[in-house]
């Protein structure tokens, strides 16, 4: 049962075969669903939230049994930043489980699926893992709370990938991504991250000339980016060439400060005004960085330039701004 | 087992409405099934007992089938618990299965997530500490007063497993029976025999867990475990003089011992008052009576 054999072909040479991408309205999904478009996959099958709920168990079944994919990738999740995961950490939890639980099972049973990847996140690393984090940090210490709902359910989510290539042979990998940017990020003002927060603050400042934007913390902190193309990239390079039990970190391995970030992000939005730091407010994590070298010695590296990839994201933000204006 | 002797207890003290399901009047891992039963049985209390258990073998063995089965029933449990709206409190039995496997001995509540679980045993033990995780998060967003349990090594009446994949006190038992049945000279027991091990009695199990239902409503699990270790040399000893059996034991040193300690501190559930009170060889003389008596099912002579 979905047993790969030395006859079946690398993803990249099975352009014609079915993939599934769950969740391609997501930074993620949508990302990975523009490249394997680009690269001539044919027969890409999507569903949208209200087309097919991954969360009901039979609805995910009969999808799998009338469409039987070969292929599936699981980008499909509920996120949210920290307010939201503390705010509803039991609808994060229960949704999660359930999209990851469905998916995969239903990969499993209908017998058509010749490989899985599932994307999780960083998060899924204990908080004070050594860094740069590797993959051998997971479950050897405490999560961080403000997310442990959701680092909880992509871990089982990891565990679940293994169970089948353990149990079935099914070639299901996992891959954990860094902390991502790029376009249709969440830019809402309390949901998103940092990066997204700071190109949507500079911009309104800049819109309503603003004299200064006063940033938290002393920006000191060092943190890592990854453009959400790039991470596409990823995601089929692995679809492509690894089969291994252990999840592969995805990152890019260069850091930068929270004030070169926000002095980068001030200089792409043109916004003239001062930046300023209100370092009575706490920093986050000192730094967070993980050790992608077993997917670049894979031969696998990141292309987008933080700023370049800046520049890209500004650009879809006020296009986007516009256009809901509209 | 354990399911079971919660049963006994709360009829025994004299509950009068308490509502079980066997596995083939409801599939719990079949969600618009729980959904239907919870919101036409609208329960006001609920113990979550049931899960698919089978020990380190079994789900080495089987890892997909217990993650799935036990991913969802928690799910689904806990979903239906929620939506029906009459649930005032929920309890889930988790294990000490979730301790990492190199954890401070006796394991304190706070060793959770420190390290990783026994490997082999995590297709068991995720599952639990994200049932564990659930009922902390439906308190927190919900206000449901959800707690959780973790007993060590349960052992008693209704241990279900077949042959090689049960727990080591059926298994043992067992094995002494059929060879002084069979007349076998020895019987060989894996490993060094000297790991210690904390046994815990269902029906005292029972008892805490009723307690906890009566009185704790915290946000952390409790341990429960009798705090009486043994090595496993002394509990065949143990075994094989409950059964009757005449011939020698063999340990076969080639064979793993598993860690070789695994105690959890219940200091917090004594605190509120509890006591186990089965001493180990009442409880192996019970439960190999019961054998005898063709009363506890699922061993296979």
């Amino acid at each position: 049962m979905g047993t790969v054999t030395a006859a079946d072909p690398h993803f990249l040479a099975d352009k014609d075969a079915k993939v599934f991408v769950a969740g391609h309205r997501g930074l993620v999904g949508s990302a990975i669903l523009r490249r394997l478009l680009a690269l001539g996959f044919t027969s890409v099958v999507v569903r949208t939230h209200s087309e097919l709920d991954l969360t009901r168990q039979a609805d995910v079944e009969a999808f799998f049994a009338a469409e039987r994919p070969c292929y599936v990738v699981l980008a499909a999740a509920k996120v949210g930043g920290i307010h939201a995961n503390s705010t509803f950490p039991a609808d994060f939890i229960a949704a999660n489980l359930q999209i990851q639980t469905n998916v995969v099972d239903a990969a499993l049973r209908c017998g058509s699926v010749r490989k899985l990847l599932f994307l999780g996140s960083s998060c899924i690393y204990p908080k004070f893992a050594p860094q740069p984090i590797t993959e051998g940090a997971l479950l050897t210490g405490p999560l961080e709370p403000t997310n442990e709902w959701y680092a909880i359910a992509k871990i089982a989510g990891i565990k679940m990938c293994q169970a089948c290539r353990i149990q079935h042979g099914l070639d299901a990998v996992s891959a954990m991504p860094t902390n991502l940017y790029g376009p249709h990020d969440n830019f809402h003002p309390e949901n998103s991250h940092v990066l997204p927060a700071l190109i949507r603050r500079f911009h309104e400042a800049k819109a309503c000339n603003a004299p200064e934007v006063v940033v938290w913390g002393s920006g000191s902190p060092l943190r890592e980016f990854l453009h959400v193309d790039d991470l596409a990239d990823a995601t089929i390079f692995l679809m492509d060439q690894y089969s291994g039990l252990e999840h592969v970190n995805v990152g890019s391995g260069s850091e930068v400060t929270i004030k070169e970030l926000a002095e980068l992000v001030k200089e792409v939005v043109g916004f003239q005004g001062k930046l300023v730091w209100d370092s009575t407010k706490p920093d986050g994590t000192p730094r967070k960085l993980m050790d992608s070298s077993k997917i670049h010695e894979m031969g696998w590296k990141p292309k987008v330039d933080l700023k370049e990839g800046l520049v890209e994201t500004y650009k879809w933000y006020v296009d986007k701004v516009v256009s809901d204006k509209k | 087992m354990l399911g079971s002797a919660i049963h006994r207890r709360l009829t025994s003290l004299g509950f009068t409405n308490v509502v079980g399901r066997t596995r083939a009047e409801l599939d719990l891992a079949c969600e618009p099934s729980v959904r239907k039963f919870f919101d036409a049985e609208r329960p006001r209390y609920v113990i979550l007992a049931a899960g698919k258990v089978g020990g380190l073998h079994a789900s080495s063995a089987a890892p997909v089938d217990f993650m799935t089965e036990n991913l969802r029933i928690t799910t689904n449990v806990l979903t239906a618990a929620r939506l029906c709206g009459s649930v005032r409190k929920l309890l889930f039995l988790a294990s000490s299965a979730v301790y990492p496997v190199d954890a401070p001995q006796p394991i304190p509540e706070s060793a959770l997530l420190t390290g990783p679980p026994a490997p082999g045993n995590e297709w068991y033990a995720i599952p639990k500490i994200v049932g564990m995780k659930m009922c902390q998060a439906y308190r927190l967003e919900l206000g449901m007063d959800a707690i959780v349990a973790a007993p060590n090594n349960l052992y008693g009446p209704r241990d279900p497993f077949p042959s090689e994949s049960s727990h080591v006190i059926p298994a043992l038992i067992r094995r002494f029976h059929n060879a002084k049945v069979t007349g076998a000279g020895e019987v060989a027991v894996w490993g060094s025999g000297y790991q210690l091990r904390e046994f815990t009695h269902a029906d005292d199990a029972a008892e805490a867990v009723v307690l906890l239902m009566d009185r704790y409503s915290g946000d952390e699990h409790v341990n429960v475990g009798s705090g009486r270790e043994v090595t496993v040399r002394e509990l065949a000893e143990m075994v094989r003089e409950v059964v009757g059996y005449e011939g020698r034991i063999v340990w076969d040193t080639n064979r793993p011992d598993g860690v070789m300690r695994r105690l959890v501190d219940s200091s917090k559930m004594r605190a509120m008052g509890w006591e186990p009170k089965v001493e180990l060889r009442d409880g192996l003389v019970k439960l190999y009576r019961g054998y005898l008596r063709g009363r506890v099912t699922n061993f296979k002579a």
